[in-house]
This record gives C-alpha cells, sequence and structure tokens, in this order.
C-alpha cells in the first residue's frame, strides 16, 4: 500500500474507534432513522380515515339520503348520528363526539333538478387543524365527485353537450397517494434528512473536535496532507451515510411497501451528488466555527433545519411563505427530496429529474470547491 | 551583492539542524517575526525562550512548515522548509502542551494511529511500541483509555507518539506548561535521554529555570532575537551589574520604593523575594543596601548578593529593549 494509502487507513480506523466508543454517536447513526421511520410512520402519522361524522338532513328527499350515503360508503368518514337540527351539531363537537358535521337544507333536491348548484354545509371541528384540513379536502372532493355525477346525469337526460354549459369545472386534483398513506410518501423524504445529518452535521462536528483537541495542529506537521486527513475523516460518514439509506429504503420497502418504481440509478445517482453537497456544507462549516459548540448549532441550522422543514419533507414547499420558499433553494435537500420521491413512487428516471440531479451537481461542486478554499486559507 | 538570506553576510548552514536568515512574519500591520537569524547545531538542546506573544510559536510554525514566512529563509535538516515542507515532516517531531493524544483511544490505539500516520514498516512499530511503552511507563496498560491516565503518564505517552518515527528534531512548544515540578523533572530526564541519542531538541519555555538544562538559548522579544549564547554567556550580559535578592515583609511598597531609589537599575518580583539590580560603579555592597531600606522604614530587611539567574538577564533585557 502506498504511503497515503496507509495514512488514509491509520485516520479511518481512528474514526471508526470513535463512533463505536460514543454511544451517542452510535444512536444518531444506526438508531435514529430506525426510530424516526416507525415514528413517523406509525405514531405521528398524517393520515386521516374514519372521520367521526354526523348529518343533518333537511331536505328529506330520496337525492339528500343518496349524497349523505355518498359519505358513509367513502371509507373516509363514519356517520355516528343524525341530527334533527343544526343545534345538533354543536352538541357533537363539544362532546367530542364528531369532528365533522354535514348539513343539507331544505330545496337541496328542488335545485339539483333545476340545473343549478345545490348549497351543502360541511363543519369541521378546526381545533385539531390537520385533521380539519384533510376533512375539508375530503368533503371538497367529494362534492365535486358527487357534483359531476349528479351533473353529468342531469346533462345526459337534458342531450346537452356537456362542454358547452360550463356547469362542470374541469378542476384538476392531483390524486397521488390516493389512500394518503403518509409512510409511503414520508419515507423518500426521511431518507434524505437521515443523510444530511449524517453526513453534513457529522463532517462539521469531527474536524472542529480535532481542532480543539490540538490534535490537528499536530497532525498538521506530521507527513498527513490535509486532503488525506479530510478523506480519511469523511469515508466512515459516507460509508455510514449509505448504509442509513439501504436500511431505510430495505424497511420502506418490507415494512411500509414502498414501491420502487423508477429507475435505481438516477437515485445512487442523486444520492452521491447529495452526499457530495452535504460534506461541501459540513466541511465549510467546519472551516468557519470557532468551536465546538458553534460547529454544532451552525451545522443544525444549515443542515438539520433546512433539511426538515425546507425540503418538502414535513411541508409541501408550494404552501410555505414564498421566502422561505426561495430559502429552500439555497439547500440541497428539497432537490434529494423530489428525486427521491419521483424514482419511488412515481417512477421517474434521468429524463424527469435532471433539473435536480443537475441542481445538485453543481451544489457539490460549488460547496466543495468553497470549502477547500477555506480549509486552505486557514493554514 | 547581498541576496535575500544573508542579512549577517553569512549564508544559512546546511548542515546545522535549523539555521534562518532573516526570518520575518507580519499579520496585517503586527509583525510577530521581525528578520530573525538563527543557528541550532545538531545534537544540541536548544531553549527558544521570552515571554508569551514574542513570536515563539510563530517561528516554530515556520520551522515545522505550517506556516509561510513572509521573507527570509529557513532551512531545517538542510531543506528549504518553505519550499519543500513535505521533505522535512517525516524526520521533525513536534509536541505542544496540548498533548495531542485521542483521549478515547487507549494506549495502543493512540500508538497505532500514529505509526500509521507515519506509514511505519510492522517491524519498526513493533521495536518502537515496546521502547516508548517501556520509557512511559505504561506496560500492561496498553488497552486503558488514554483519558484514565494522569497527567505525568498522559506527558510522557504524548512524547512517545511525538517521536515514535525517531525524529531527527524535536520541536517542544512549551511542554512542561501545566505539569506539576516533579513530572517536569522527570521529562527533562526522558529530553535528556532523546539529546543523548543525537536528537536535536529546540525547546521553548516560559519557565527560566528549565532554561539552565539547555545547551544554548535564545531569546525573543517582540518579534527580535535580543540575545542568543550558551547559559553562561547569557549570564555574563550582567557582569557590570550586581544582583540582590532582598526579603522584606511588605513587599509591595518595597518593591516600589526600589523603582524609584537613586543607583538601583532594575526592580522585580523574583518569586517570593525581590531582585535589585544596581550598576558595579555605584554598588556599595548588600549591608549598604540594607541600610538605606531601614532607613526608609523597611526594618525587616534582609539584603543577600545573588549570582544573577537567567530570568535576572532577560528581566534586564527587556527593560533595555523597552527604554530603546
Amino acid at each position: 500500500m502506498s504511503g497515503a494509502g496507509v495514512r488514509i487507513g491509520a485516520v479511518v480506523r481512528k474514526e471508526f474507534i470513535h463512533v463505536g466508543r460514543d454511544p451517542r454517536l452510535l444512536a444518531v447513526v444506526l438508531i435514529m432513522p430506525i426510530i424516526q421511520l416507525l415514528l413517523f410512520a406509525y405514531a405521528i402519522s398524517f393520515d386521516v380515515r374514519h372521520l367521526p361524522t354526523v348529518v343533518v338532513d333537511l331536505d328529506h328527499t330520496p337525492d339528500s339520503a343518496a349524497y349523505l350515503r355518498a359519505y358513509e360508503a367513502s371509507g373516509l368518514f363514519d356517520v355516528v348520528g343524525h341530527g334533527a337540527d343544526p343545534t345538533a351539531v354543536d352538541t357533537a363537537f363539544d362532546r367530542n363526539e364528531a369532528q365533522v358535521a354535514v348539513i343539507v337544507p331544505a330545496g337541496f333536491a328542488a335545485s339539483l333538478a333545476r340545473g343549478e348548484q345545490a348549497q351543502v354545509g360541511v363543519l369541521v371541528d378546526g381545533s385539531e387543524p390537520n385533521s380539519a384540513r384533510v376533512a375539508q379536502t375530503y368533503s371538497m372532493a367529494l362534492n365535486q365527485l358527487y357534483g359531476r355525477a349528479l351533473a353529468v346525469e342531469w346533462a345526459s337526460t337534458q342531450g346537452v353537450d356537456l362542454g358547452q354549459i360550463g356547469l362542470v369545472e374541469p378542476r384538476l386534483r392531483t390524486w397521488y397517494n390516493p389512500d394518503r398513506a403518509s409512510s409511503i410518501f414520508l419515507v423518500p423524504g426521511l431518507m434524505v434528512v437521515i443523510i444530511m445529518i449524517v453526513t453534513a452535521q457529522q463532517t462539521a462536528v469531527t474536524l472542529v473536535r480535532e481542532r480543539e483537541q490540538g490534535t490537528a495542529e499536530q497532525l498538521m506537521v506530521s507527513p498527513l496532507r490535509r486532503i488525506e486527513l479530510m478523506v480519511g475523516k469523511l469515508t466512515p460518514w459516507v460509508i455510514m451515510a449509505f448504509l442509513d439509506i439501504v436500511v431505510i429504503a430495505v424497511l420502506g420497502v418490507v415494512l411500509f411497501g414502498v414501491p420502487m418504481r423508477g429507475d435505481p440509478v438516477a437515485l445512487a445517482v442523486g444520492a452521491t451528488l447529495f452526499v457530495a453537497s452535504c460534506l461541501g456544507i459540513g466541511l465549510i462549516v467546519s472551516a468557519v466555527a470557532p468551536s465546538l459548540d458553534t460547529a454544532n448549532m451552525a451545522a443544525f441550522l444549515v443542515a438539520f433545519l433546512p433539511a426538515f422543514l425546507l425540503s418538502g419533507f414535513a411541508f409541501a414547499l408550494d404552501q410555505i411563505p414564498p421566502v422561505l420558499e426561495w430559502i429552500s433553494r439555497l439547500f440541497p435537500a428539497r432537490y434529494m427530496v423530489t428525486i427521491s420521491r419521483s424514482v419511488l413512487l412515481k417512477g421517474a428516471g434521468f429524463p424527469e429529474v435532471w433539473p435536480q440531479v443537475a441542481a445538485l451537481a453543481a451544489y457539490a461542486l460549488i460547496s466543495l470547491l468553497i470549502a477547500v478554499r477555506l480549509h486552505g486559507r486557514r493554514a | 551583492m547581498t541576496r535575500e538570506g544573508e542579512v549577517h553576510g553569512i549564508p544559512a548552514d546546511p548542515s546545522a539542524a535549523i539555521s534562518v536568515r532573516g526570518l520575518t512574519k507580519t499579520f496585517g500591520n503586527f509583525t510577530a517575526v521581525d528578520g530573525i537569524d538563527l543557528d541550532v547545531p545538531r545534537g544540541q538542546v536548544f531553549g527558544f525562550l521570552g515571554p508569551n506573544g514574542s513570536g515563539k510559536t510563530t517561528t516554530i510554525r515556520i520551522l515545522t512548515g505550517t506556516s509561510a514566512p513572509r521573507r527570509g529563509q529557513a532551512l531545517v535538516l538542510g531543506e528549504d522548509v518553505v519550499a519543500h515542507p513535505e521533505r522535512v515532516r517525516p524526520r521533525i517531531g513536534y509536541m505542544s502542551q496540548k498533548f495531542a493524544l485521542f483521549e478515547d483511544l487507549t494506549v495502543d490505539e493512540n500508538l497505532r494511529f500514529y505509526a500509521g500516520v507515519y506509514a511505519l514498516d510492522p517491524a519498526v512499530f513493533a521495536a518502537r511500541r515496546r521502547y516508548i511503552l517501556e520509557m512511559a511507563d505504561l506496560q500492561g496498560r496498553e488497552r486503558e483509555l488514554t483519558r484514565n491516565l494522569s497527567v505525568g503518564w498522559r506527558q510522557r505517552l504524548a512524547l512517545g507518539t511525538a517521536t515514535i518515527h525517531e525524529p531527527a528534531l524535536f520541536f517542544l512548544d512549551a511542554p512542561t506548561s501545566g505539569v506539576d515540578p516533579v513530572a517536569r523533572r522527570q521529562f527533562w530526564d526522558l529530553l535528556y535521554e532523546l539529546a543523548g541519542r543525537g536528537v536535536t531538541l529546540f525547546v521553548t519555555t516560559h519557565y527560566m529555570e528549565e532554561a539552565s538544562h539547555c545547551h544554548r538559548l535564545a531569546f525573543i522579544y517582540r518579534g527580535r532575537i535580543v540575545a542568543e549564547g550558551s547559559p553562561s554567556e547569557i549570564r555574563a550580559n550582567l557582569s557590570t551589574q550586581r544582583v540582590y535578592d532582598v526579603t522584606v515583609r511588605d513587599a509591595d511598597l518595597a518593591l516600589s520604593w526600589l523603582e524609584t531609589a537613586d543607583g538601583i537599575a532594575e526592580a522585580y518580583l523574583s518569586g517570593a523575594a525581590l531582585h535589585a539590580v544596581i550598576d558595579r560603579g555605584v554598588d556599595r555592597g548588600a549591608g549598604a543596601l540594607r541600610d538605606r531600606l531601614v532607613a526608609a522604614g523597611f526594618a525587616d530587611a534582609v539584603v543577600v548578593s545573588v549570582e544573577p539567574t537567567i530570568e535576572d538577564v532577560f528581566v534586564n533585557l527587556v527593560s533595555r529593549e523597552r527604554g530603546a
């Protein structure tokens, strides 16, 4: 083995010993990904099903009864009670018996018969915002489907061309993941968060620690080159990051039935570029952070938070304020989340995700160049 | 024609362990090292002394190839360390007061790591490991975590790992600060052993009593070398003056009296006592000084004439520099 190989090997081995001796670090690398996966998939489920619902039929017609039956049939709403008048809704909400109330006013069937849009009141208990939002979406979708069925029925009996009367708005909804099984949706994003933590955060901390101990000073005087030290110190984290990717992917497929629909090569190339970007960020932090505490805090701010909040992992990027959406473009996580979801869920390959792959390639190149420059200057 | 780096007209000496000409390092407007010349013969213990911030560590950084000078020439073991640090590094060692040990690694793992860094041959490593464990008195404790060793052992292990590759030249930057006097003496015994095997030692310290352990000394102050020579040559700097040791209960008040008294060239705290330096021309002996102190109200003053220490010389040099 060449001198450089021996030297880098010594650093890699030492680094693995550090990880093995530090139970907290070991937990971060090996246990946290699994815990997060289980936590997000089971405990903090974003799935909303079987919403307890109370219905109030003030129309008392076959049409109104058919409309309300559609709620029951959807499986999304569990009709727990029939109220005689709207005050029943308050009572049900107060007693936490229902989260949703559907009120069909008198004249519902008559409006439909005249070809007008019928009014229906859907009340949602807003004290649980996530369920509330989902319930709202469901009932709107339901109304639309039902309304379209009605309209189509009406139109066909009257023999009118649908396209001309404009009653049916051709509004498109993205029915990806139609069951809204959040685990399937979360696994690809979680992968990205974990890589970011394991690589960017640990890279930032591990080099600063060496400096704080005075060992960096010692190594600078030795034949170990700066680049050899970096490669040696980063290699274990890259290995562990890819290990985590495999563990999450396997768990995702086996436990949660995450489909692997797209091109695995595109995913692997994206992941490699993403890991390189994370290393770049970590190295930049380690070059500018004066102490271990600062490095930890800075890594948290630039690695963990954006990966978690601004990547599309937890919050959809089109629902966050424009300023934050713009900021999210400065971090690599959002590109990787898109790649990961597109490949795993939508069956994408390079033709679909090349803009994100290109963005990550540029990101990796620039961040690594800045990092090398900053570390060179510190000498 | 004089090339840069031949300030004294004598070119740098490639046969010396260290030979430096006109070395200058600036940080912005601050000149940390100001055109120094230095020659350290091979096989010597060379003491590099000076107060904090005087340029000691900056000089070591340049000589170990981790910092580039603004001007000047630095030959280390005959190689130009500025141009080719990689030729010098395998042959030099370095140790600072931060023992560069990984505390969560065992004694053996630390040794193995540094052996890897210097790409030692397995057979060489086995022999060096045996030697270091014996030298540091760590036989049987190879599998102990470094964190659990007490300071003295850690220091000896750090000395072992820093010299695992048997360097010809060994830099020590204040290696004994923060170590108790007994451990300090034991450590110097180990340094002598190294010197006895022909290793050149370049030691910085601010413990003046350690200066007398060295073959040669250089004193750096504000980036300039203000004195250089053997300990006895350095002491000869004070041959025109006498040093008196003054013991008095109210030392603070006595010091301010001495600082302003006629005929006293220099007065300062030295350990628990005061030192007063008087030019031989106006010196009238210990008794006369005691009489003056008693007259000034220090009835318990005890005055003894002493041999000037290295510290006396340096205090004197610094005050001359300040006056200049």
